[in-house]
């Protein structure tokens, strides 16, 4: 039993405000918007992502809100049924290519180098290129709504409905080729993170003590690297199907193709998409639960077996999206089995989790003396120390609460699941309002709640201060309640008939009532957004100024100052166990050595994390955002003509000539900084409360 | 249980003509039962995760509080070693649970596929022919006795109570998917994917159906009237629904030539005259039907009128184009319409 | 506490490395997983259309006597010399590691030259296909196989042709030779995807 130490841990911070000056002009990037367009840095990249994908979740958020005014009563004339059909197709894909999956790349993105203690990801620029490719992609499906050429075929675009008989026009095409550059984004992301916890680990951070976030980070980025050239190759052909000049025949049953083909193609994609969005989460999870428990997390390689479990099974569960079509019955039945398979390594999950809350010390002490200081009136003191503030003794933490919200709601939504999963049960609901209700709480439970829970958790990380808390349980209350009122009717309204995808209903049907509820719960979640959102704009500039490590954290990321400094660790840190500021990290050696004039990075290696060599990491440039504006080019000119792939080809290896040519010659931004004023010092240490 | 379901419905003011959890056929009250099995299962479940999460969050006072509020520690051994007892008795219980479940489920799904191959083999089958259209149904009576001589209609299925019903599905253009919850399951429509099911109706009654797979902007409005009848209704149905338009009366024949002389007989069909054009419903017996349009609008004459004169207003989108006729012209079309029962 | 007692020295090892070890080369690796994965899938594609069709290659309704079958000439002239052009790539993977930049130019130039030469056989390859894109899908998903698998050569060819002229101009220091190693794994891979889809695109159609 020990208390942990005050940290930043200073052994691995810069000694003084001049060597922290010289380091991090070295890693920072260049002032000024060119300097911001260029910077390569792992921190600037993964909170552009995570700002940009959340944009997109309000904006998607809005449509969806839409969708529910012209459901709320039957045979309303709020939406027609052209603009309906493009608003659900843009929220369902921006919701899932934009939103979701970007966010869980994004906090990837900033936070595994921190937490494996290196000091960029392995390959900065193309980084910044996966960055502006998915902005590109972002802006093709939304510039494409804002003129009337948004997609209007549902967000997984089956053909023939999406072929070049039935969808004349480009819309179709600009949802396809916003695929593309979506998954390019997403495909660098992955090999990224790969890559850099592969080969930047801390010294002693072998794989089994490697944090389960980060864990759940690679195996996500895995199933990325597995899944996601299927839907490039789904879009791609239904891509070369539409256009004129090429008209190829994948999909058309006349000449050999079959529409059957581009489900299999899409969901094989499909199915491990969703658990790429959910893994990640469950990193969240996990790093909450144990830092708020307060004891190592229970049944860590269980954790650990889990999750490469469930990307492998994952990607035998694809036909379970297609059970209602004509395939043979036999086959069918293996991916029922598959699909309940899944729910093994997902009840392990749960269940360690409940363990490690159930035997953590801390929680349970701060909940008894919350507890007993009521009893003995103590109450103003209580309330002192517990809302509004920071202190994690306050009962229940922010972050936690959103995690227990992601108990209930995904165990429900994944208990649905096993409903979808049975032949005979989904023919009866697939394609209703009980798959909407499915898909949102394995969804929103699954993946929105433990981001806000992360939001709360690291906002202290991003900024050096912390979200209003109390502010943060009306946000989480709100939510959930809103969330269940709006989503819980859909499960009677898909039993009672309501197919998906209709833009209105008849009053008959007596569908109103429910769908009534619907959309006020939808209005309840709406509010608690924007109450997030005044949250994070106020808090952002008059937060309470966190702690070093306010929630008593074991990861390496809270040894270092908050923000952190461009270079992350002044010295590298080596480590002895998986939870590294829980471990004495005063007496851990520290890395010396590494150069101070280049952007210098030491690679261990790959099982046991031991130093082996150093490696140099490109500087700031410009280049991949001129290859992101090309390559997003190509794709918008690909909406009409072929000749854009040798056009865009040879323009992006111009570009990337350009990029490798110039790339080799170091310093040449880091010079253009050299006449600006100095950077302010180090942080200082906050005091204590 | 599934009074139940009913209370609910009454409750909640949903119709229960067209709910999964009413079964009016004999494949659909195979589901049904495996749906309540399973709910009542998987609810047990919730419950108990959701308690055993609440114990975990009570407070107990174990231990020095006085440790601060960043202590950390290990549980003892013993005590990690009876958590962990517990955590595999949760596993190997979860997987039992899921192993009774597919067991219910494969012999659920074995129920009704047993039925398909004793319908096969069953002379008094009926078959019907479904052929999806963006957005309607048609529907095909097959002749046993003159297989050229199918009696076609739209939109409306009628089936006879306890006799199996073989449905032959396909689409002229994109996915449908047939489905009507009280009876079975749905079925997509895919093109170059000719499929076929089986379902026996129970109970005599109306029922509704809908279009399950998007299919573009008129999906909303992609319904179906389904009806059991009792063998005699089904039979005298059968009957008059297989007759030739009678020739007009002499009030009627104006309306008649207006259907001809128009564009209206380049789409539909009435039988008994010269409009056999198949891109639109069968209309020989459009008055009988109480919906227009796969069930966006009652059939009344002033909606049909709207409907005539202006489709694009009912059902955006809709393949039928305008009919600017002069007020006489239009009534007299209607007169005629209305009387095709 | 600003000096703690315990550091890890690592100013002794190694500022670049050549192999295995190397981030680059583990990019390289994870990017040829993603194309690996793409082709798998089209020849997936590929049998999934074969399923559709009584008679294979699909005969044609036009011309019921016209030759269905691919040619074999090029594609097999092609097939050889892209396995052949491992040799000087290999060399110049060896010579990387001797940091023999002689050599090391001679075999780049070469392979630029090797690359040049298979993209010109290859558009001599889809005349031998004997049949359009847009005449079936059985057509579509071979055209689009051989296209992928141009793709590859066609930026195989480019990354060698730079480093090349980077060579020539500035010299080959470690990182450039690291360069030049990890190309070579790329150019291998290249060759040996190639052998099961030539097999598939060219003795499919007489096959199965
Ligand atoms: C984060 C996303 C996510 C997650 C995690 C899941 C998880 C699961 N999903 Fe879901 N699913 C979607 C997102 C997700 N799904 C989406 C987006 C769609 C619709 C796409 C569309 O059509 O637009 C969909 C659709 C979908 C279908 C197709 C429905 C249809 O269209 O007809 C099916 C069918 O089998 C299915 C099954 C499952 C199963 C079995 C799980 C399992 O992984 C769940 C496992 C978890 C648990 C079971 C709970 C915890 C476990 C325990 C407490 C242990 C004890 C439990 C038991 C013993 C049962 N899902
Ligand atoms: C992560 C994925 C995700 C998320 C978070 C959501 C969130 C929501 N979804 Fe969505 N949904 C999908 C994924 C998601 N959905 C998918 C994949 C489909 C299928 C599409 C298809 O069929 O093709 C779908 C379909 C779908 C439908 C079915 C449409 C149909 O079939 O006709 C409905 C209907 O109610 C719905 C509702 C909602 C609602 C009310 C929310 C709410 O939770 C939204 C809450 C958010 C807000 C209310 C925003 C608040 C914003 C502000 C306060 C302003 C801030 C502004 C800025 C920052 C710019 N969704
Ligand atoms: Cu037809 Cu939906
Ligand atoms: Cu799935």
């Amino acid at each position: 039993m020990n208390v942990v130490a005050r940290t930043p841990v200073p052994s691995i911070n810069a000694p003084d405000a001049a060597s922290h000056h010289s380091l991090d002009r070295l890693w920072s990037r260049a002032p000024g918007f060119i300097g911001w367009l260029c910077s390569t840095n792992h921190k600037d990249i993964g909170l552009r992502y995570i700002v940009t994908a959340f944009t997109f979740f309000g904006l998607a958020g809005i449509l969806a809100l839409l969708m529910r005014i012209q459901l709320a009563f039957p045979e309303m004339h709020f939406l027609g049924p052209d603009l309906y059909n493009q608003i659900f197709t843009v929220h369902g894909s921006t919701m899932m290519f934009l939103f979701a999956v970007p966010v869980m790349e994004g906090i990837a993105i900033y936070f595994v180098p921190l937490m494996v203690g290196t000091r960029n990801v392995a390959f900065p620029r193309l980084n910044a290129f996966g960055y502006f490719a998915y902005v590109a992609g972002g802006l093709l499906l939304w510039g494409g709504l804002l003129t009337n050429t948004g997609a209007d075929v549902g967000w997984f675009a089956y053909v023939p409905l999406s072929g070049p008989q039935f969808s004349p026009g480009h819309r179709v095409d600009v949802w396809a080729d916003m695929i593309t550059l979506t998954e390019i984004s997403a495909l660098v992301g992955a090999v990224q993170v790969i890559t850099t916890v592969f080969k930047q680990r801390a010294p002693g951070m072998s794989l089994n003590r490697l944090p389960i976030f980060v864990w759940a980070q690679v195996v996500a980025s895995f199933m990325v690297i597995f899944a996601m050239p299927s839907v490039m190759i789904a879009s791609g052909f239904l891509a070369m199907d539409r256009l004129t000049h090429v008209n190829t025949h994948f999909f058309n049953p006349a000449e050999g193709g079959d529409a059957l083909l581009y489900q299999h193609l899409f969901w094989f994609f499909g199915h491990p998409e969703v658990y790429i969005i959910f893994i990640p989460a469950t990193g969240f999870v996990s790093t909450m639960i144990e830092t708020f428990s307060g004891r190592r997390i229970f049944g860590y390689t269980a954790l650990v077996l889990s999750l490469i479990a469930t990307a492998f099974i994952g990607f035998g569960l694809w036909v379970h999206h297609m059970f209602a079509t004509p395939l043979p019955n036999l086959g069918r039945s293996f991916f029922t089995a598959s699909s309940m398979m899944i729910a093994i390594p997902n009840g392990v999950q749960m269940f360690c989790w409940i363990a490690t809350l159930w035997s953590g010390p801390r929680l349970r002490r701060a909940v008894a003396s919350a507890v007993s200081a009521d009893k003995t009136q103590d109450r103003a003191t209580s309330r002192a120390r517990a809302p509004g503030t920071a202190h994690p003794t306050a009962r229940i933490p922010t972050p936690l609460w959103f995690v227990l919200g992601f108990v209930f709601i995904f165990m429900m939504g994944g208990l649905t699941g096993i409903i979808l999963a049975s032949i005979p049960l989904d023919i009866q609901v697939h394609d209703t309002y009980f798959v909407v209700a499915h898909f949102h709480y394995v969804l929103i439970g699954g993946a929105v709640f433990p981001l806000f829970g992360a939001f709360y958790y690291w906002f202290p990380k991003w900024t050096g201060r912390m979200l209003n808390q109390s502010l943060g349980r009306w946000n989480f209350w709100t939510l959930f309640f809103g969330f269940n009122i709006a989503f819980f009717p859909m499960h009677i309204l898909g039993l009672k008939g309501m197919t998906r995808r209709i833009y209105t209903y008849v009053a008959e049907t007596g569908w109103g009532n429910l769908n009534l509820l619907a959309t006020i719960g939808a209005g309840i979640i709406g509010i608690s957004i924007l109450l997030f959102l005044v949250n994070v704009f106020v808090s952002r500039k008059r937060g309470e100024i966190a702690q070093a490590n306010p929630w008593f954290a074991p990861s390496l990321e809270w040894a270092i100052p908050s923000p952190p400094p461009a270079y992350n660790y002044y010295f590298l840190p080596s480590v002895r166990g998986g939870h590294a500021l829980w471990e004495n990290p005063e007496e851990q050696p520290i890395v010396v050595g590494l150069s101070t004039e280049k952007r210098e990075v030491l690679n261990t290696t790959i099982m046991d994390a031991q130093p082996e060599h150093r490696y140099e990491l490109a500087v700031d440039s410009i280049w991949p955002l001129l290859l992101a504006i090309v390559v997003g080019l190509t794709m918008t000119w690909f909406i009409f003509s072929p000749w854009a792939i040798p056009g865009g080809a040879f323009a992006s290896m111009l570009v990337l000539f350009a990029w490798f040519w110039r790339g080799t010659e170091p310093k040449h931004l880091i010079e253009a900084a050299e006449g600006e004023p100095a950077p302010e010092d180090v942080p200082e240490e906050p005091a204590t409360a | 249980m599934i009074l139940f379901s009913r209370t609910a419905s009454l409750v909640l003011a949903i119709s229960d003509i067209q709910s999964a959890l009413s079964p009016a056929g004999e494949q659909g009250a195979s589901i049904t039962r495996l749906w309540w099995i399973y709910f009542w299962v998987l609810t047990a479940i919730f419950i108990l995760v959701a308690i055993f999460l609440f114990l975990a969050m009570l407070p107990r006072r174990k231990g020095p509080v006085e440790a601060g509020p960043g202590a950390i520690e290990q549980p003892p051994a013993p005590q990690e070693r009876s958590l962990a007892k517990v955590v595999i008795g949760a596993v190997i219980a979860s997987i039992v649970v899921l192993f009774v479940l597919l067991f219910v489920d494969f012999f659920a799904g074995r129920s009704i596929y047993a039925l398909n191959d004793q319908n096969t083999g069953d002379a008094n089958a009926l078959t019907i022919k479904i052929t999806g259209h963006q957005w309607w149904w048609q529907v095909d009576y097959e002749n046993k006795a003159e297989p050229s001589k199918m009696m076609t209609t739209a939109n409306e299925l009628h089936v006879p109570v306890g006799r199996p019903v073989k449905l032959t599905l396909q689409s002229s253009d994109v996915i449908h998917s047939f489905w009507v919850p009280n009876m079975h399951g749905k079925k997509d429509l895919v093109p170059g994917h000719p499929t076929e099911m089986w379902l026996t109706a129970t109970r005599a009654g109306t029922f509704r159906g809908q279009c399950a797979e998007f299919c573009g902007l008129q999906h909303a409005h992609m319904r179906l009237i389904f009806v059991a009848d009792t063998p005699e209704q089904f039979e005298k149905w059968m009957q008059s629904s297989s007759t030739d338009a009678p020739p007009p009366t002499d009030t009627l024949a104006r309306g008649r030539d207006v259907f001809m002389s128009n564009q209206c007989m380049m789409c539909h069909t009435i039988n008994g005259t010269n409009a056999r054009a198949t891109v639109g419903p069968d209309l020989t017996h459009i008055a009988s039907r109480p919906m227009l349009a796969a069930g966006a609008i009652p059939n009344t004459r002033g909606y049909l009128a709207g409907w005539i004169a202006n489709p694009q207003n009912i059902k955006p989108g809709v393949r039928m184009p305008p009919n600017t006729l002069p007020s006489d012209d239009l009534n007299a079309l209607l007169d005629y319409l209305e009387s095709l029962k | 506490m600003s000096t703690p007692a315990k550091t890890i020295d690592v100013s002794h090892l190694e500022p670049h490395v050549m192999d295995a070890r190397s981030p680059i080369w583990w990019g390289n690796l994870l990017l040829l997983c993603i194309e690996t994965t793409m082709f798998a899938l089209l020849v997936a594609t590929y049998f999934y259309i074969h399923m559709n069709y009584a008679a294979w290659p699909p005969p044609r309704a036009t011309n019921s006597n016209y030759q269905t079958n691919p040619a074999l000439g090029y594609p097999t002239i092609n097939l050889l010399l892209i396995l052949a052009s491992v040799v000087p790539m290999f060399i110049a993977d060896r010579a990387c590691l001797r940091r023999d930049a002689g050599t090391v130019k001679i075999c780049m130039t070469a392979m630029v030259i090797i690359g040049l030469v298979t993209i010109a056989l290859r558009f001599l390859e889809f005349g031998c296909l004997q049949f359009r894109w847009d005449d079936n899908a059985y057509a579509g998903i071979v055209w689009t196989t051989v296209g992928m698998h141009l793709l590859h050569l066609v930026t195989a060819t480019a990354e060698n042709f730079i480093l090349c002229l980077w060579l020539w101009i500035k010299g080959m220091d470690d990182k450039h030779a690291r360069d030049v190693r990890v190309g070579a794994v790329y150019w291998y891979w290249i060759a040996a995807i190639w052998i099961p889809l030539y097999v598939i695109v060219y003795f499919g159609p007489r096959l199965i």
